[in-house]
């Protein structure tokens, strides 16, 4: 925010960052063939659903978009909604790089309804090695990704080491979020 | 259509309302160095001891305002709702996360604190999570954070800075004033009075400037917060819920914090008796009109 906006108190929200989702589809190889990592045949788009009536026949829009290019690649979609008010449309193929062209259809087609900056991310989803989840999450606002790794068991704690790791490996594929204050976990991710 | 909100939430009459404030803030400050430097009256050793209390607040007060006010900050463990539902905002809002506290109180009410995002707090009582549903809290929350992103704390501290000079010079002034003058020479006389007069109209007129920023920097925070959340309804009824909440429930510990009353989302002990020319907050209605504007403007696709 600029210094005339501090002044003017003025709040704007941002509107999402040069879209670098495709680095996902580059980095894949890496994290698979060098990293030991799995993909989870899956991902999500996490974004705020408004109580509006044109933004209900976007969301049912781009549904029936990425419907219709799922019955191409075989991508299924399915919505969720959690505890917070945000609603989770996750995607699941076995092949990787139709979940980020999948992904990236969602986005746009709630970028070309005008809603851009509802998104709040998205998020790929692997297994390591011993098969514990590790998340990959894209911050559509900045346009970078940081990795989160949830501790097994109910409690919200996050596998920082693995994490930095993570960041270690994956710096030369990814433009990785280079604040860790901004690395914001999302517990409760509704993937299997 | 390439971004729709981007009108949602426009107010250009508030941002015409501000700007004027702050005018008027700045000639004020400039007319009152002006006269200060004029009369010489030791004008230079006000500013660098009004200018070290300013860096002080900025730099000091977080840590003792947390204490004074009972909060306590929480770790994600601790309150792991609080904590998501704001990771959630920040990410929304393109914020950094912010230390979150919480105070032990049945009050319900929040505030932030910090001269900058990277070391704000955002603070609520126990009352609110108690009172407001998840969505009404996120509201709440996105008020504070709003704040956190205007840097309005840091706002205020600067707009209050001469008038805290104001302030000094009025109170050394009565105090030392008389004894000054027992020197028998008449020649710094008149030019002490008339800084000591100058500074109390300063002061005065300051004061109400700074209510009226106050209560403006309070609408913003509350449009931020309805953009934010997209939802400026449930904001409306968080209000709605405070406001009676503080009613019911008389409490005299935050009360007592007059000076930060500003960063409350709702002002502690706020009466009707209260003159509207001297609240830092607007009154409730007023938030409630401006928010179902919003809400007008969203459903409208405006």
């Amino acid at each position: 925010m600029g210094f005339l906006d501090v002044l003017r108190g003025k709040p704007k929200l941002k509107g999402p960052a040069p879209d670098r989702l495709f680095a996902m589809s580059t980095a894949w190889v890496t994290i698979e063939t060098e990293m030991n990592m799995t993909s989870a045949g899956q991902a999500a788009i996490v974004f705020q659903p408004l109580a509006t009536a044109d933004f209900d026949a976007i969301v049912a829009d781009m549904e029936a978009v990425v419907g219709a290019t799922g019955s191409e690649t075989g991508t299924t979609v399915e919505k969720h909604d959690d505890s917070f008010g945000y609603r989770w449309m996750v995607l699941r193929d076995p092949d990787f790089d139709d979940l980020v062209v999948g992904l990236n259809a969602v986005n746009t087609a709630l970028q070309d309804g005008g809603y851009g900056d509802r998104v709040l991310c998205g998020l790929f989803a692997f297994a390591d090695a011993s098969g514990r989840p590790v998340h990959i999450i894209y911050n559509v606002k900045r346009g970078t990704f940081y990795p989160f790794v949830p501790k097994p068991g109910g409690v919200q704690s996050r596998d920082t080491e693995a994490e930095l790791r993570l960041r270690a490996q994956l710096d030369k594929e990814l433009p990785i979020e280079p604040e860790l204050e901004r690395w914001f976990p999302l517990w409760g991710v509704p993937l299997s | 259509m390439p971004n729709k909100l981007k009108s949602f939430g426009r107010d250009t009459g508030l941002q015409v309302r501000m700007a004027t404030t702050m005018f008027l803030l700045g000639l004020l400050y400039v007319a009152f160095v002006g006269a200060l430097f004029y009369s010489g009256v030791s004008g230079v050793f006000i500013l660098v001891f009004a200018g070290g209390m300013a860096l002080l607040q900025l730099f000091a007060s977080d840590k003792m305002a947390l204490a004074a006010m009972g909060a306590r900050t929480v770790e994600p463990d601790e309150a792991p709702e609080l904590h998501a539902m704001i990771e959630r905002l920040c990410l929304q809002a393109d914020l950094p996360k912010p230390k979150i506290a919480v105070v032990d109180t049945r009050m319900p009410n929040a505030f932030a604190l910090g001269r900058s995002p990277k070391s704000a707090t955002v603070a609520c009582t126990t009352g609110l999570m108690e009172l407001l549903s998840p969505a009404e809290l996120e509201g709440v929350m996105a008020h504070e954070l709003t704040h956190v992103a205007n840097r309005d704390v840091m706002v205020m501290t600067l707009a209050s800075f001469f008038a805290t000079i104001a302030a000094y010079i009025v109170q050394f002034g009565f105090l030392f004033g008389g004894g000054m003058h027992g020197g028998g020479d008449d020649d710094d006389g008149p030019g002490f009075l008339a800084v000591l007069l100058i500074s109390v109209v300063v002061y005065a007129v300051s004061f109400v400037l700074m209510q009226a920023l106050s209560r403006y920097r309070e609408f913003a925070a509350d449009r931020g917060a309805a953009i934010i959340t997209g939802r400026p309804s449930a904001l409306s009824s968080a209000l709605m819920k405070i406001s009676s909440g503080m009613h019911r429930i008389p409490s005299q510990d935050l009360r007592s914090q007059q000076q930060l009353a500003a960063f409350y989302i709702f002002p502690p002990g706020a009466g009707k008796s209260l003159a509207s020319l001297f609240a830092t907050h607007p009154p409730m209605e007023k938030r409630i009109e401006a928010l179902s504007r919003l809400e007008m403007q969203l459903q409208s696709g405006a």
